[in-house]
C-alpha cells in the first residue's frame, strides 16, 4: 500500500510539473510575442507616419487588384455592401461578387440595382469549381468595376476559387462581403507588394476589429463603440490581444500561418500554383496561407508575407452563445484540418521557421490547449473527489493564472492606447477593463467548450459551416 | 538532477514562486493602468493646448501674411514671447506654418519662409537633421523642403544615400522639390535595387512638385543598375517626355537584358501614339 501511495504521489508530481511547465511555457510565449509585437508596432507606426499612401492613388504603376467577395443569402445588405466596395480609395481595382447559389433574392437585387446584363467572359478555369450559371457586368459606366458571377452553391472556398479563376489582375483581395472596410484599406494592403526586398510578397493581411454597436453610415464606420453585451465586448478585447500582441509578432518573425478570411490579399499566380482554396476544409483561409508558404519553401523561392497592423476591416462578432459556439467550433475544425493536412511540416527543418516554430506553436497552444485544459479540469475534479487537493495551493494557482490573464489584457489595452487609440471614450476603456476581469470566468470556459465541440464535430465527421446568422450593424 | 527533483518534490518553492508571480502580475497591471490613465490625460491636455495655441498661432500668422507685420513686431507680443521657448508650442507652430505654406505661393509663401528663418524654427529643423534618430531627420527634411530651404539640399541628398528606406524616400522627395532632377542623378551610380515603392514615390514627387525641367532624366537609362533604368523609363512614361525618345531608342539597342529591352520597346510604342 505504501508503494502504491508513493507511486500515486510520483504521478501527481509529474502531472503537476507538466501542467506548471505548460502554463509557464504558454505564458512566456505570450509575453515574448507581446514584446516582439509592441516593438514591431512602434517601428511600423513611426515609419507609417512618413508614408504618403496617396501616391498609389495617382499612379498607373499601383498594383492591380481584384476584390473577390463571396455572397450567400446576403439580400438584406448586399446592395449597400457592394456600393461600399465600389467606393474604396483605389484606382487599379475591380470587384468580383460571387453569388454562391443564394436561396434569397440577392441576385435579383444586384441585377436591378447595378443594371447588370449577362456577358461573355473568356474564362479558362485553373481550379475546378461548381458550375457557373452566368457572369454579369453593368450597363452603367459608373459600375464598370463590378463583375457579378452567379454560380451553383459550393461553399465559401468554392466561390473564392471561382473569383480566382475569373480575376484578371495579378493580385486578389479576398473579403467577406458583410465586412466594413476602411476607405484606405486597399492602399495599405497593396503597398507591401511593391516592397519586395528580393523576396516575392505572396500575401498581405490586415487587422480585423469588432464593429458591434459601432455606427455605420453609407457603408463606412463613423463611430467606434464598445458593445454593451458582454460576449461581443470580450471579443473586442480578444481581437485586440490576438492582432496587436500576437499576429504582429508572427508577422515580424515571418511565421504567420493565418491571414483572416475577412480581409487578405494574395499573389494570384502563387495562389493558383498552390491549388487555390481547399473546398474540403472549413479553415480555408489558414489552409491556403500554409499551402502557399509550403509551395514557396518546397520550390525554394524566396518569399514573405506582410502583415499590416492598421485596423482595416470591421466585422460583426456573434452576440449569442449559439452562434458563437458554431463559429468557434468551426475555427477549431479548420485548425485541426489544416494542421493535419500539413502534418509533414511539423518539426521539419526543411520548412524552416514555419515547420520548427509556427506549426508546433499552433499545435501546442491553439489545437491542444482546450484538450489540455479540459484534462486539467477533469483531473482536478478527481483530486477533489479523492480529497487530494491542497486548497491553499490550488487557490494560489488559480489566482496566478487569473492575474496573468488580466495583466495580458491590460498590456493589450495599453498597446491599443499608445498606438491606434480607437476607443477614446473613457467609458469604453472602463468597459474593456471590466471585460478583462470577467473574461476568465465567463468567456474563457465558453470558448473552451466551443473548441471541444469542434473536436467532437471533427471526430464525428461534421462538414460545412452551418448557418451563421448576423444581426447587422447599427446604421445612421 | 536528483537534487532538482528533490527540491521540486519538497514543494517549498511553490508558494513563494506563486506569490511572487502574482505580485509581479498585479504590479505590472497596476502600473500599466496608471500609464494608460497618464497617456489619456496627456492626450486630452495636448488637445486642449493645441486648440489654445492654434488660436494664437492663427492670429500671428495672419498678421505676418496679410498685415505685413515684421518678425520684430511678432516677437514683442507677450504671449508669443512667453510661449516661443516651449517645445510643444514650436511644434504646433511648425505644423501650422507647413499647412499654410502648402496653400500659398508667391509673396505670401515667402513671408512664411522668412518667418521660419527669423523665428529660429529653421535652427530646430537643422538640429533635427543632425540627429541620430532617423524619424527626426525625416521630420527636419520635410520641414526644410516644404519651406524651400535650398541651402539644405546637399545635406538632404547626403541623407538620401543612407540605407533607411523611409528616410531615403523622404529625402529624395524633398531633394526633387528643391532641385528637380539634380536630386536623382546620383542614383545612376546606385548599386542596390530600388524597389517599386521608392520608384512610385520618386515619380509622384516629380508630378506633385510640377518639375518642368527634366534635363538629366535620360542619364538614369545609362545606369548599370536595372532598377534605376526601369525608374528612368517609368519617369519618361509618366511625365510623357517625348523629347527623350532618342535615348529610349538607344537603350533598346544596347539594353542590358531582355526585360529592360521589352520595357523600352513598350515605352517607345506608348510615346509614339
Amino acid at each position: 500500500m505504501t508503494f502504491f501511495n508513493s507511486e500515486i504521489t510520483f504521478f501527481i508530481h509529474i502531472y503537476l510539473l507538466l501542467i506548471l511547465g505548460y502554463a509557464i511555457l504558454i505564458m512566456s510565449s505570450y509575453l515574448i510575442l507581446a514584446h516582439l509585437s509592441t516593438r514591431a508596432l512602434k517601428e511600423y507606426l513611426k515609419k507609417n507616419s512618413f508614408v504618403d499612401y496617396n501616391v498609389l492613388l495617382t499612379s498607373q504603376f499601383a498594383p492591380k487588384l481584384s476584390l473577390i467577395a463571396p455572397a450567400y443569402n446576403e439580400a438584406f445588405t448586399i446592395e449597400e455592401n457592394v456600393k461600399s466596395l465600389l467606393s474604396l480609395n483605389y484606382n487599379n481595382y475591380d470587384v468580383i461578387v460571387v453569388n454562391d447559389g443564394s436561396k434569397d433574392n440577392s441576385m435579383e437585387i444586384l441585377i436591378k440595382t447595378y443594371d447588370l446584363v449577362l456577358t461573355e467572359l473568356d474564362i479558362q478555369p485553373k481550379i475546378k469549381t461548381k458550375k457557373i450559371k452566368g457572369v454579369y457586368t453593368s450597363r452603367n459606366a459608373a459600375f464598370k468595376k463590378l463583375i457579378v458571377v452567379d454560380k451553383e452553391n459550393g461553399g465559401k472556398a468554392d466561390a473564392l476559387n471561382v473569383g480566382l479563376n475569373i480575376a484578371q489582375h495579378p493580385y486578389v483581395v479576398c473579403i467577406d462581403v458583410d465586412c466594413i472596410l476602411d476607405k484606405d484599406s486597399l492602399l495599405k494592403l497593396a503597398k507591401p507588394f511593391l516592397e519586395s526586398h528580393g523576396k516575392r510578397i505572396i500575401a498581405t493581411g490586415g487587422v480585423v476589429r469588432i464593429a458591434n454597436q459601432c455606427i455605420i453610415k453609407n457603408g463606412r464606420l463613423v463611430e467606434v463603440n464598445i458593445p454593451d453585451l458582454m460576449l461581443p465586448r470580450i471579443q473586442v478585447l480578444e481581437y485586440l490581444r490576438a492582432f496587436l500582441l500576437g499576429r504582429m509578432a508572427w508577422g515580424r518573425l515571418d511565421g504567420l500561418l493565418l491571414i483572416s478570411g475577412a480581409f487578405g490579399a494574395f499573389d494570384k499566380e502563387i495562389a493558383l500554383l498552390a491549388g487555390g482554396y481547399d473546398t474540403k476544409t472549413v479553415g480555408e483561409d489558414m489552409e491556403l496561407v500554409v499551402r502557399m508558404r509550403r509551395y514557396m519553401l518546397e520550390n525554394k523561392v524566396p518569399y514573405a508575407i506582410s502583415y499590416i497592423p492598421d485596423p482595416l476591416c470591421w466585422t460583426e462578432a456573434p452576440e449569442d452563445f449559439k452562434i458563437f459556439k458554431k463559429q468557434r467550433s468551426r475555427w477549431m475544425r479548420g485548425t485541426i484540418e489544416t494542421l493535419s493536412l500539413h502534418k509533414k511540416m511539423f518539426l521539419n527543418p526543411k520548412y524552416k521557421l514555419l515547420g520548427m516554430l509556427s506549426i508546433p506553436y499552433w499545435t501546442l497552444f491553439e489545437f491542444l490547449a482546450p484538450a489540455i485544459e479540459f484534462t486539467g479540469i477533469a483531473i482536478t475534479v478527481v483530486f477533489f473527489i479523492f480529497g487530494l487537493i491542497h486548497w491553499h495551493f490550488f487557490l494560489l494557482l488559480l489566482l496566478f493564472v487569473y492575474c496573468f490573464a488580466i495583466m495580458f489584457s491590460v498590456i493589450a489595452l495599453y498597446s491599443e492606447e499608445r498606438t491606434y487609440h480607437k476607443y477614446p471614450k473613457q467609458i469604453d476603456f472602463f468597459k474593456l477593463l471590466l471585460a478583462a476581469f470577467i473574461e476568465p470566468f465567463y468567456f474563457h470556459p465558453l470558448a473552451m467548450y466551443a473548441a471541444l465541440i469542434g473536436y467532437k464535430e471533427k471526430i464525428m465527421g461534421t462538414k460545412g459551416w452551418g448557418e451563421m446568422t448576423r444581426k447587422g450593424f447599427t446604421k445612421k | 538532477m536528483t537534487k532538482f527533483w528533490e527540491l521540486y518534490k519538497s514543494g517549498v518553492w511553490v508558494e513563494p514562486f506563486l506569490l511572487l508571480s502574482i505580485f509581479l502580475f498585479v504590479t505590472t497591471s497596476f502600473i500599466l493602468y496608471l500609464l494608460i490613465i497618464k497617456s489619456r490625460s496627456s492626450n486630452i491636455r495636448k488637445e486642449r493646448l493645441r486648440v489654445e495655441y492654434g488660436i494664437l498661432i492663427e492670429k500671428l500668422l495672419f498678421s505676418i501674411v496679410f498685415q505685413d507685420i515684421p518678425f520684430s513686431g511678432i516677437s514683442e507680443d507677450p504671449e508669443y514671447r512667453r510661449l516661443s521657448k516651449n517645445s510643444f508650442f514650436r511644434e504646433v507652430l511648425m505644423e501650422y506654418i507647413i499647412d499654410l505654406h502648402k496653400n500659398y505661393q508667391g509673396v505670401h509663401a515667402e513671408k512664411l519662409e522668412e518667418f521660419y528663418k527669423e523665428s529660429g524654427l529653421i535652427n530646430d529643423s537643422l538640429k533635427k537633421l543632425k540627429s541620430m534618430k532617423w524619424e527626426l531627420k525625416c521630420k527636419a527634411i520635410t520641414e526644410l523642403s516644404e519651406l524651400n530651404i535650398t541651402s539644405a539640399f546637399k545635406s538632404i541628398i547626403k541623407v538620401s544615400k543612407g540605407r533607411n528606406k523611409t528616410l531615403k524616400i523622404t529625402a529624395l522627395n524633398a531633394g526633387i522639390k528643391l532641385a528637380g532632377t539634380k536630386a536623382i542623378i546620383h542614383l545612376t551610380k546606385h548599386t542596390n535595387p530600388i524597389d517599386d515603392w521608392t520608384q512610385i514615390n520618386i515619380i509622384n514627387a516629380f508630378k506633385k512638385h510640377d518639375i518642368g525641367d527634366t534635363e538629366g532624366v535620360e542619364l538614369l537609362l545609362e545606369s548599370q543598375n536595372t532598377t534605376v533604368i526601369v525608374l528612368g523609363l517609368k519617369l519618361i512614361e509618366e511625365l510623357k517626355l517625348t523629347q527623350k525618345i532618342p535615348y529610349v531608342t538607344q537603350l533598346v539597342n544596347k539594353a542590358p537584358n531582355t526585360l529592360v529591352k521589352y520595357e523600352a520597346q513598350n515605352l517607345l510604342q506608348v510615346l509614339s501614339i
